[in-house]
């Protein structure tokens, strides 16, 4: 639960570059990808400013937990230090940088299309709470959100 | 089929000459518009190309006709085609529909912690089939994100989708518009397709304060087409979804029934005065489970919105997803929508990307059908009306038995009959497909063959037809078996006539004395005597002959 309010967190700032002044990176960043073609980045020159905390309540709600405003005023920190993470690598500059949209992994990843029963079906639908006849019963639900 | 519920549902047509005043006024007028709307929003670049060539269409409403010398409404379409594969989209749980509930679930598809989703390769072929088939340009690495919601089809509490790199984009899709709605060609652009899982199935139960989950569709592999929005009309917007629905079961990615929920659409709809070019509020209607349905809700969403507009009330059409009630035929409101969703997507990681390679999409592009669009110019240069064209080319087995039937040397024109009046008729009052006859495409091709030759006549055609279709067997046997060879003898002809006369004296009198509707009974005689087999040309030829005869 907690990785998704953070996830959400994340997600939910708005996309912009930030300078910061943390001394965690060296003045002149290198990145190496695998082609061995290496790209040499510099820090940009913006002012230091931090991507903004995003309303914690409303937060736990989208990811469904509830807080009392003792934990809020608890996670904010944690939030913010998330956040402040994300900043600064936000900081750095890709512009000349193809985008790698996924982390590369080795090729053949696809599965065949061959149906296989899952055995231990019986085990999961004992996990489910509540059961009309073969259906799962859930509260009435008749609108998304 | 679309084309027949149609018919059904808009009874009133216009007389020709006011459509022919109309189309010309609101041709120009649409120009206008595009040049003005080109510079400033999105539309699709085929639209500009392609001049308006045909007006919008016929509604049987004169209502509707009015309220569209005023505004155009603009809509656009989200088809989600659930695959026919095997197997579940990141799971090996069986995709079949109609399983009992509950029971085709794993890890996986119920999200549980630490089940990992590998996606299926057919996914990934569907998904290419069907981009290349809208002329998408495919990515050749795409990747999946999550889309967070939370309800209780959604184990996960996330959908696997595609986001900001979905496998295909840019494409467009060509159609014929009916020709009782105006006919004309039409094209569409397709900005997206995108594959993703489908959630579970929500049943609400009438009674009881609960509702019920299914969750062997949870998973099940979709590919959602998204289309600019360049459809004017709900005959474009029914045309546009049959279309995907050819498509898709020419390429045989899903068997696109809407009953099943195996195709569904969802339509968002704006109007606008003619000449403005920002776009109107945008509402979106969902629960449209057939063509003529999505046809009907939107001219009703059209005249319900451009009432508001006359009314003043324009701000009263705000941004929410509507139902279409078909016993009240009108769309009612389901939810309002506050803002846009946030969905928080972000990167799926547990799958990695999903990379195409060029080979790979040039093996899939050569072993694509041919597709509908392919298939209706083919059969109109073989000089098929449009009707002809538009009724052959809808289903594809259809297509494929009739292509069959040519390609044993059958008459075009003839073989498109036979399938059209007679064969369509069986089927229908039989509740069969073409695929479930008895009667191959060669023996049709014999028996047309059998009739242009003079072998049988046409009327014996149509009775052995009949047989063919129910048991099945050859038209040679059956000529030879039955005897039905047609006489053409015209000697062996005249002895029947002349023995049908002289049996008939009372007849040949009232005749010669000027009652020559009789010349139908002599020809009933003759036929009965014959058993049908004589050649009717001839018969009448010669008939008519001794009847006038002065002996």
């Amino acid at each position: 639960m907690a990785t998704r309010a953070l996830l959400a967190a994340v997600s939910a700032c708005p996309r912009r570059r930030i300078g910061i002044k943390s001394s965690t990176f060296s003045s002149s960043l290198q990145f190496q990808r695998q082609e061995s073609r290496i790209i040499a980045r510099s820090f940009s020159s913006y002012t230091n400013s931090s991507l903004s905390l995003p309303d914690i309540s409303r937060l736990a709600e989208t990811a469904r937990i509830s807080l009392t405003p003792a934990e809020i005023e608890e996670c904010e920190p944690k939030i913010r230090q998330v956040i402040d993470w994300f900043g600064q690598l936000q900081q750095v500059d890709v512009n000349c940088v193809e985008p790698a949209i996924r982390a590369e992994m080795e090729g053949g990843n696809l599965r065949e299309d061959a149906p296989q029963t899952f055995e231990n079906r019986d085990s999961i639908r004992a996990s489910i709470p509540s059961f009309d006849e073969t259906y799962l019963k859930v509260p009435k639900v008749l609108n998304k959100e | 089929m679309s084309t027949t519920l149609f018919r059904t549902i808009q009874p009133n047509h216009f007389t020709l000459l006011t459509n022919a005043l109309l189309r010309t006024r609101r041709t120009s007028r649409h120009i206008s518009v595009r040049c003005q709307t080109s510079t400033t929003t999105q539309q699709s670049s085929s639209q500009q190309q392609q001049p308006r060539t045909s007006a919008p269409k016929n509604h049987g409403s004169n209502k509707l006709d009015e309220i569209l010398k005023d505004y155009e409404a603009v809509i656009g379409i989200e088809t989600h085609v659930q695959l026919s594969t095997s197997t579940k989209a990141f799971c090996s749980c069986p995709n079949s529909y109609g399983s009992h509930p509950n029971t085709s679930i794993c890890p996986v598809c119920m999200g549980l912690p630490g089940a990992l989703p590998v996606l299926s390769s057919k996914v990934v072929d569907f998904g290419v089939r069907l981009g290349l088939a809208l002329n998408c340009s495919l990515s050749l690495k795409s990747k999946f994100d999550r889309k967070q919601y939370f309800y209780p089809d959604l184990p996960k509490g996330y959908q696997i989708s595609q986001f900001d790199v979905p496998i295909a984009s840019g494409g467009y899709v060509d159609v014929d518009i009916p020709l009782e709605f105006g006919g004309g060609h039409r094209r569409f652009g397709i900005t997206r397709v995108h594959m993703e899982e489908d959630a579970g199935k929500l049943l609400h139960s009438d009674a009881g304060d609960y509702s019920q989950v299914d969750l062997n569709r949870a998973g099940v592999p979709l590919l959602e087409i998204v289309s600019e929005p360049d459809i004017r009309s709900g005959v474009e917007a029914a045309e546009y979804g049959s279309e995907m629905q050819r498509i898709v079961r020419y390429l045989g990615v899903s068997n696109g029934n809407m009953q099943e929920g195996s195709l569904r659409c969802d339509v968002n709809i704006s109007i606008r005065p003619i000449g403005q070019a920002e776009f109107g509020t945008k509402v979106e209607i969902k629960n449209l489970n057939a063509f003529s349905a999505m046809s009907r809700a939107i001219d009703y969403e059209i005249t319900r919105q451009a009432l508001l507009y006359n009314q003043g009330q324009a701000d009263q059409i705000v941004t929410e997803t509507r139902l279409w009630d078909e016993g009240a035929q009108k769309t009612v409101t389901m939810r309002k929508k506050e803002g846009l969703a946030d969905y928080r997507y972000f990167p799926e990681p547990d799958l990695p990307e999903v990379i195409l390679t060029q080979e790979y999409v040039d093996s899939i592009r050569a072993s694509l059908p041919e597709l509908p669009e392919a298939k209706r110019r083919r059969y109109e240069a073989m000089g098929l009306g449009i009707q002809d064209v538009l009724f052959l080319a809808n289903d594809v087995s259809v297509a494929e038995y009739f292509d069959e039937v040519i390609g044993k040397g059958a008459d075009v024109k003839s073989a498109a009959n036979w399938l059209m009046s007679d064969i369509a008729a069986y089927l229908k009052n039989e509740e069969l497909s073409i695929s479930d006859v008895k009667l191959t495409p060669q023996e049709l091709a014999e028996l047309i063959a059998a009739i242009k030759d003079e072998t049988i006549s046409g009327k014996i055609g149509k009775q052995i037809l009949f047989e063919l279709l129910a048991k099945g067997g050859t038209v040679q046997g059956m000529i030879k078996e039955k005897d039905l060879v047609q006489i053409t003898d015209p000697v062996e002809i005249e002895k029947m006539i002349m023995k049908v006369i002289s049996e008939s004296p009372k007849q040949l009198e009232q005749y010669r004395s000027g009652k020559t509707k009789l010349q139908g009974f002599f020809t009933g005689q003759v036929m009965k005597m014959s058993k049908g087999k004589a050649n009717p040309a001839l018969l009448n030829k010669i008939l008519l002959e001794k009847l006038n005869a002065k002996d």
